[in-house]
């Protein structure tokens, strides 16, 4: 039977030429669905989730699904694709291929918590979407993304000096990411007043944590050890 | 006046229960056990842990084996009941222990007959009995209390282990309307365990729901995800195959993915339900007694009145009227006796009315 309402399917295959058996169905035949069957669960991802600091609660998780009902992103947001609970049951059960399909979803997490504040079963969801993404990308699974490259430029920043220098780690961003908002007049009066008030100081006159040299070493071996990477 | 006399039918958990607390409050009871030694199903079948504590089962059931051996209580043990003839208010029966017959008159009965797991050969789609890797959890018990997790087909330490739950529960199918109330417990404790001993094989629940009630929740199912990991996937396994590698494929629906899911796994644990034991129908058919839907006796009012039963003078307690954990049949035991021996107090002594 051919294949109607395709836009519906997840995964259709429209060959030019279809040969099955032997037998060229080129044509009317040609369309196929992706096989959806399921043939392994894989221990492995989740403990590697489990490692790190941010994924300690992963296993706790029983799908309830009281997180993605109070999600920003998933109902005021409306990013439906944006599922918390989906996320950890993929997580655990190593259901990469799957997950693989919301790499450039995973990411966009806001960090409001809601999710952490209600989970009856103690699971620090918001640390634990973003373990999954970093494990994702460490191992290659997702590319990098503007919240994990946001991520980066704020630990860089803030691992320099040991206090954080917002206008060095704004303009840094805004020049490589270019986001459409951040026009030039838009960064020239945001800078302007900043600087006017003296909050923020930047560049040579810019904050310093006294004895940050030694405490970046401590820094340095706990981010390590949580498998964050290092900033040397 | 003769002190009165007690027929406890049974030497599991309830029935030692009843018979030492009817020897304590002065009655002379006659414990009837079918075996050779006293324990119940649980000695039988030997099983390792108990639930939630953790604790073995000798741990739980040998203070209270050893209290009733050194009572008063008149044991027959590799005993039966053949006949019971009510008379006067009384009960005479005859037992038959070791080849011999006995002839007791008694004032009241307890009992205490016990229940026995589903046969999970009439499921044939699990294919236990075809594949050996696929075994019931009562084979897998015996198993953990040997010390012992290998695969029976190779004898090899199993790298991945799956339980489905509900068979021969909360199935049309098999005429089995009701839920067992301790598969997912048994079966989350038996996953905790091989963690414990083994961290490197991996465990998968197949469950419909988890129910583990009252306090099972967070000691059983919550500590099993969170401290030792084990998984649960949402699905009744369909039907259980062998791949080409000799493993077993456990074809089910992922009903949170929604798709259909054939994974390997080298052992499949069948948590089979309860069922009303032989000597429970036995010992229904020689009092009297009712039989209720579930198969299991009927006591006079399951709220009210759960060990009394409509024939006076015979009590009942223990899973012989339904699925119940080890510390529940030890209580009903209890309340069997207090019951019983009220009962025989009344008639040998004149109680005004009301009282």
């Amino acid at each position: 039977m051919p294949i109607h309402e395709k836009s519906l399917i997840d995964g259709v295959i429209e060959k030019e030429k279809a040969v099955v058996d032997g037998v060229d169905v080129s044509g009317r035949w040609n369309t196929f669905i992706k096989e959806r069957l399921l043939t392994d669960y894989h221990e492995d991802f989740v403990q590697e989730v489990k490692s790190l600091q941010g994924g300690k609660t992963v296993t706790n998780c029983w799908q309830c699904g009281t997180c993605t009902s109070g999600c920003c992103l998933h109902t005021d947001y409306g990013l439906r694709e944006f599922n918390p609970r989906y996320f950890i049951y993929l997580a655990q059960t190593g259901n990469v291929e799957e997950l693989k399909k919301y790499e450039n979803v995973i990411w966009r997490c806001i960090s409001c918590n809601k999710c952490v504040e209600r989970c009856p079963k103690g699971v620090k969801v918001e640390e634990v979407v973003h373990a999954i993404d970093e494990v994702m990308r460490k191992r290659g699974i997702a590319e990098d993304t503007p919240g994990s490259r946001w991520d980066r430029t704020y630990l860089d920043n803030i691992m320099a000096t040991g206090v954080l220098d917002e206008l060095g780690l704004t303009l840094k961003y805004v020049r490589s990411e270019k986001p459409a908002d951040f026009t030039r007049g838009f960064m020239a009066r945001m800078a302007f007043k900043i600087i006017k008030n003296g909050n923020v100081r930047t560049g040579p006159i810019r904050r310093r944590t006294k004895g940050w040299k030694k405490m970046k070493k401590v820094a340095d071996s706990i981010l390590e050890a949580d498998g964050y990477g290092s900033t040397k | 006046m003769t002190n009165p006399k007690f027929l406890v039918i049974g030497g599991g958990p309830s029935g030692l229960s009843a018979a030492q607390d009817i020897a304590e409050a002065g009655g002379d009871a006659i414990l009837v056990e079918k075996e050779t030694f006293l324990g119940g199903t649980p000695k039988k079948l030997h099983y390792s842990l108990l639930a939630p504590d953790m604790k073995p089962v000798e741990e739980v059931l040998d203070p209270l084996i050893s209290s009733v051996e050194n009572s008063s209580v008149r044991r027959l043990l590799g005993a039966s009941v053949k006949s019971v003839e009510k008379k006067g208010g009384r009960f005479n029966v005859t037992i038959e222990s070791n080849g011999t017959s006995v002839s007791e008159s008694v004032d009241a009965v307890i009992v205490a007959t016990g229940f026995s797991h589903w046969d999970p050969h009439k499921k044939y789609e699990y294919a236990y009995g075809v594949y050996p890797d696929v075994i019931d959890f009562k084979d897998f018990e015996k198993m953990l209390s040997d010390e012992k997790i290998v695969r029976p087909s190779n004898g090899q330490q199993p790298k991945r282990i799956a339980w489905l739950l509900c068979v021969g529960s909360r199935d049309k199918q098999v005429g089995k309307f009701y839920c067992c109330r301790l598969g997912c417990a048994v079966s989350i404790k038996q996953a905790m365990e091989v963690r414990r001993i083994h961290p490197e094989i991996d465990t998968y629940v197949y469950y419909m729901d988890i129910r583990t009630y009252g306090f099972w929740e967070d000691k059983l199912y919550w500590k099993s995800m969170e401290e030792y990991g084990v998984k649960y996937i949402r699905g009744r396994i369909g039907s259980i195959n062998k791949g080409e590698d000799g493993r077993l494929i456990a074809m089910a629906e992922d009903t949170i993915l929604q798709r259909p899911s054939e994974v390997p796994f080298d052992m499949v644990i069948l948590a089979t339900g309860m069922e009303a034991s032989e000597g429970t129908l036995e010992a229904s058919k020689l009092l009297g007694l009712e039989i209720e839907e579930h198969g299991f006796i009927k006591p006079l009012e399951s709220d009210s009145m759960p060990v009394s039963t409509a024939v006076p003078g015979v009590y009942v307690c223990g899973t012989a009227t339904g699925p119940k954990a080890i510390p529940d049949s030890i209580t009903e035991g209890s309340a069997a006796a207090m019951k019983a021996l009220n009962y025989v107090r009344r008639r040998t002594i004149k109680v005004p009315a009301g009282a």
